[in-house]
């Protein structure tokens, strides 16, 4: 399994100067199987990705974490959908009353959108993700609601006994003691326990974490926390703060591997997710 | 945001409930304001929580418990009203409102927030009477 960050900022596309090494393209990650291609996720990355997809002939399966716009922005520039000959399933979250291409359809449509979703000319489907794992290009994929505004997933990926779990938008420590509470009754236990590489919301400053409770995001300790009680075997630190530049996330990112040496692990099982990396899981 | 205006974490946690449930319910503050209310909830009455935002007490008291003309009743305490009142969880019929412009009998059961630094408003969950389980 390997994995590309195509998008790793969170809320916002920056593309600053001084953004340009961890990126300015919003949530997106590429799954190469040895039966094909997921994408996690359709911030403004996936406009890179699509030129790539493009034409591959190949069907195309995008999972959606939840429908905040920084992660399905990117979905009216993603090349397949404009390709007749394309089949994209979407996935994502049950939303209530209402199902997915519906939900997805109030930005897909006027006034937000000079395309409607029924003028893409490719056969897109819409699934919501079902209850129990399931099989996808010969991988095995977990869905489960974690905490975070809104109807929101944490996927976990499995095939041949490798492991990813993306987290991108998440608070687990929303009223819960990270290092204290019983993993079963911490969110994101199920698709993140024991995981080969965690892919973990770590939006915030602890400083920045005050002005911010109930946003649903995390601090760069809780991911810390998270991974650890987790038993991740690594953690990218993803969903950087549009305001986090490059100078300062390294800083940042200096600081984490130190607190996680003093838990007992490994500065380099620690990495601040860089658009354009790309690593085998 | 300053530390004031933040919501108590127990109505933070009741929103992301909330949110995630089918059954119709809001949040609201130890003042009566809906600070909150789900997508079941907006169906049910006609308005979206992100157009409308807030309700003050006396929008919500619009909506209900109102008679079988839809005007406000001001008989027996309403579920929300004991349980912001007297701290304790609630239940009660009543008519509300609805989009349909008919006044429809729900069941509420109202529970307040209370934190370990005191009371932080309470959770309203209704159900139309009559209508199937989820």
């Amino acid at each position: 399994m390997r994995v590309t960050l195509c998008g790793t900022r969170g809320s916002l596309p920056t593309p600053d100067a001084d953004k340009l090494r961890y990126g300015g393209n919003t949530s997106c990650v590429l799954v190469e199987l040895a039966q094909g291609r997921l994408i996690l996720d359709a911030g403004s990355g996936i406009r890179r990705l699509g030129a790539m997809v493009f034409g591959a002939r190949e069907p195309v399966h995008i999972l959606l974490t939840h429908l905040h716009l920084d992660h399905i922005m990117g979905l009216l520039f993603f090349a397949p959908f404009f390709d007749p000959a394309a089949e994209v399933t979407v996935w994502g979250p049950r939303g209530g009353l209402r199902g997915l291409r519906e939900r997805l359809s109030r930005y897909l449509s006027a006034p937000l959108s000079p395309i409607e979703m029924r003028e893409l000319p490719a056969r897109v489907r819409f699934s919501e993700v079902p209850a129990e794992p399931w099989s996808l290009l010969g991988a095995e994929v977990t869905a489960t609601p974690v905490t975070h505004r809104g109807p929101t997933l944490g996927y976990r990926i499995v095939e041949d006994g490798r492991s990813l779990c993306y987290l991108p938008d998440h608070e687990p420590a929303l009223g819960c003691d990270l290092d204290a509470t019983p993993l079963e009754w911490i969110s994101g236990a199920a698709v993140a326990r024991g995981v080969d590489v965690l892919i973990h919301d770590a939006q915030y400053t602890g400083d920045e974490y005050s002005g911010t409770i109930g946003w649903g995001h995390s601090t760069i300790a809780q991911a810390l926390s998270y991974a650890h009680r987790m038993g991740a075997g690594r953690l990218q630190m993803f969903h950087h703060d549009p305001s986090h530049e490059d100078a300062l996330i390294d800083r940042l990112a200096e600081q984490a591997r130190e607190r996680w040496r003093e838990r007992g692990g490994q500065p380099e099982q620690i990495a601040f997710a860089a658009e354009g990396d790309s690593f085998q899981v | 945001m300053p530390a004031t205006e933040r919501p108590a974490l127990e109505r933070i946690l009741a929103r992301n409930l909330i949110a995630a449930t089918v059954t119709p319910a809001f949040v609201c503050d130890g003042d009566g304001v809906v600070t909150f209310f789900n997508e079941a909830c907006a169906q049910l009455i006609g308005r979206r929580f992100e157009e409308s935002g807030r309700l003050t007490r006396a929008e919500w008291n619009e909506i209900g418990p109102v008679d079988e003309r839809g005007e406000p009743t001001h008989g027996k305490p309403a579920p929300l009203t004991i349980a912001l009142r007297e701290h304790r969880p609630a239940v009660g019929r009543f008519r509300i409102k609805t989009d349909a412009g008919t006044p429809q009998e729900v069941e509420a059961c109202a529970v307040p927030l209370i934190g370990a630094d005191g009371a932080h408003g309470a959770l309203v969950t209704f159900v139309p009477v009559g209508a199937p389980p989820a």
